[in-house]
């Protein structure tokens, strides 16, 4: 018996390694039907993707596995593999096995965290292309690339500011790191604008990704009188609080993130903010194919403008239609555009937005210690906007230290 | 002040049930004297099973049905190879554990992004759930939760001074001894693996079913591993396992709610773990050590 015994405890051991195995190699899709139609191109393109979530996070990676799809579907040429899940300190074993077995072409590693090994990459495997999203590094075989979305969160702030009733809106933060402070930053401006009584709450859960998590920190904030919800974190979680408190009969705005989530909580999602990687993929893909050799100082920061960053918690809707009367009830007055219904205002601005005529970070604009941080009529660079690391005036409590 | 109070006590008991259900199996299978590590799989088994069979049919009773098997069928494999076969159970509670998370990730792949169209909804005990603040807390919830009490007593009842019971926690504690009296040691063992891992069945469907009602990958978010931190904490007693179990789902929700105040998160993420280090440690200084051990056969494979 004991021999069975270790045989099993071996086969159980080699199906993990299998499993791992697998699971790493990730699943090649053809290219795409089309190919076969037009007529068969001379030159193929190979593609590697890197994720840091599960494609089924519903959120980040999720989104960055959207835009892969559509790239495949618009080039012919195009074939594309993807490695999922792949833990930060990680990504040289997974960058190595692409390059080597996979013989892809081009590599693109889509988390901050992958900066220093995508650079050492670059530096080891010349022939081979990497883009990194996110980061600043650049390298002549390596380009930057990152749709940003603070403008989104802004106009969400104006909406939360005019429905909220408590005068308390709360957001839920993945990390205390500047991007998600910016996003922070731009949807307590959009609050101060619509309603300068209402405060923003923030409780942070230290993790991009835990439904358990940021549903209990949105639940603390819904106790604690927060009626308007944001937040950071790639899963719908804090769009169930806020649906399941307004069936009750408690009414809880929520916006949603990245993906659209619109369809987890139709009686609460007011809007939210989309990202759109297709277009650029396609683009970055389409600048290699057409033979452009030096990357050092190819960086794209798409935003509204390029149309990357969309308003709203479902695809071609800017704003729920359930909360479009609801919004017009309600008034937004600012120097610049007089008085105006709330709906009005939002698409007004995200008009304005799309166009490059406004910038939500627009002095003067203060700090919580009441320091100026821009100074009147000037707008934030993106160098600033790069490293922001304090809160406006109007959010409630500190930054947690690192 | 007071409705925050009563809406943590709320949500402490939503968080505390999948852990109730979870730690209440894992005794039931730890008295037979079988260490089964692969909770954390089973739950995301069980939890993807409800979810899918619940999406598809529209039934809650199937989905929750469908968890119980899922989570028994996982355990089952445990206990065939550790109870037939007699390999490490710990080598293979640990696989099973990932073999879970994985095989429920890639079966729920399809069902991202979907909404459940019902859910277990809270239902109110008439009388019971009109008295002032214990009825909100108490008799305002979903129907997992009154399952879970009422197996939770039912257990600790059945292992304490019914005759299976006191049968099950002997081949626990003597496998040898009990054989010589005639128990079927490997069948008991064996049905206690499976019964426990329907209870972690239960539990995911508690998460995907009324905790949440959609499924992401990764949904289970480690509470496996609290359930079988909490089962050395009850010291293998369902009793303490139910206060355990909302002791932990307190401090799990109590982390946002002081988070304003300055205390820093991680550090309450970590009480649970602390809390089991100290209860062992207390436990260990205690002078009765004759009823409050662990099974003095768990983990450790029987043959003649």
């Amino acid at each position: 018996m004991k021999k069975i015994g270790s045989v099993m405890i071996a086969l159980i051991i080699v199906g993990l390694l299998l499993g791992t195995v697998l699971s790493c190699s990730g699943k090649k899709e053809a290219p795409a039907k089309a190919a076969e139609k037009v007529e068969q191109p001379a030159k193929k393109l190979k593609a590697g993707f890197i994720y840091i979530g599960p494609v089924g996070d519903y959120g980040w990676s999720n989104a960055h596995d959207v835009g892969r799809k559509f790239a495949q579907s618009k080039l012919p040429w195009l074939e594309t593999v993807i490695v999922e899940s792949v833990p930060e300190g990680d990504a040289i074993r997974i960058i190595d096995r692409l390059v080597n077995e996979e013989k892809c072409d081009v590599i693109f590693t889509t988390s901050f965290g992958y900066m220093d090994d995508t650079v050492k990459a670059a530096e080891k495997y010349k022939n081979t292309l990497f883009f990194h999203c996110s980061g600043f590094k650049r390298a002549p075989n390596l380009g930057t690339y990152f749709a940003e979305l603070y403008q989104m969160y802004y106009l969400n702030g104006l909406m939360a500011g005019a429905l909220t009733q408590s005068n308390k809106v709360g957001y839920v933060g993945a990390f205390p790191i500047s991007e998600v402070i910016r996003h922070i930053d731009a949807y307590a401006l959009g609050v101060k604008e619509a309603n300068p009584k209402a405060k923003v709450e923030v409780r942070w859960i230290f993790s991009w990704y835990d439904p358990a998590k940021a549903k209990e920190a949105a639940q603390s904030l819904v106790a604690a009188g927060a009626d308007a919800l944001a937040f950071t974190e790639d899963s719908p979680s804090v769009i169930e609080v806020g649906q399941e408190h307004t069936k009750k009969g408690k009414k809880v705005y929520t916006f949603s993130h990245y993906s659209p989530m619109q369809k987890f909580g139709e009686d609460s999602v007011v809007s939210g903010q989309l990202v759109d990687w297709g277009p650029m993929y396609v683009k970055i893909l389409t600048d290699v194919y057409n033979g452009q050799k030096d990357f050092s100082s190819y960086d794209l920061w798409w935003l509204a403008a390029d149309n990357a960053a969309l308003l709203g918690g479902e695809i071609g809707q800017p704003i729920n239609p359930k909360f479009v009367d609801l919004l017009k009830s309600k008034k937004i007055k600012s120097a610049d555009l007089g008085e105006m219904n709330a709906y009005d205002y939002v698409m007004k601005r995200y008009e304005q937005i799309k166009t490059n005529q406004f910038e939500p970070f627009t002095g003067p604009i203060k700090d919580q210690k009441g320091v100026e941080r821009i100074p009147a009529g000037k707008k934030a660079d993106p160098a600033h906007l790069l490293s922001m690391e304090y809160f406006v005036e109007n959010v409630v409590g500190e930054i947690p230290r690192k | 002040m007071v409705g925050l109070i009563i809406s943590t006590l709320h949500r402490t008991i939503m968080a505390g049930t999948s852990l109730l259900l979870g730690t209440t199996g894992e005794i039931l299978t730890e008295r037979s004297g079988i260490l089964n590590l692969g909770v954390e799989g089973m739950m995301n088994l069980g939890a993807v099973a409800g979810f899918m069979v619940t999406y598809r049919t529209g039934n809650l009773l199937w989905g929750v049905f469908a968890a119980l098997l899922a989570g028994g069928a996982a355990a089952a494999l445990h206990g065939f190879i550790t109870v037939y076969v007699k390999a490490n159970q710990t080598v293979s509670g640990l696989a099973l554990s990932m073999l879970g998370v994985g095989l429920a990730g890639v079966l729920g792949k399809p069902f991202i992004g979907h909404q459940l169209p019902v859910r277990l909804e809270q239902i109110e005990i008439p009388l019971l759930g009109q008295i002032p603040v214990l009825g909100e807390l108490l008799f305002h919830q979903d129907p997992l939760f009154y399952g879970g009490i009422v197996l939770a007593f039912a257990s600790w009842f059945f292992l304490r001074y019914t005759r299976t019971g006191i049968r099950i926690r002997s081949v626990g504690e003597n496998p040898r001894a009990s054989e010589s009296q005639g128990i079927p040691v490997e069948k008991f063992r064996f049905l206690c693996t499976v019964g426990g891992g329907a209870f972690a069945g239960l539990a995911g469907a508690h998460v995907v079913l009324s905790y949440s009602t959609s499924w992401t990958e990764g949904i289970v978010a480690g509470r496996g591993w609290i359930v079988v931190g909490l089962t050395i904490f009850s010291l293998w007693n369902p009793l303490r396992g139910m206060i355990g179990a909302f002791l932990f789902g307190g401090i799990f929700v109590t982390q946002y709610v002081l988070q304003p105040l300055g205390v820093p998160p991680n550090l309450l993420a970590m009480l649970p773990y602390g809390a089991t280090l100290v209860v062992l440690l207390l436990d260990g200084l205690r002078k009765d050590q004759r009823s409050l051990h662990a099974p003095a056969a768990l983990g450790e494979p029987y043959s003649r």
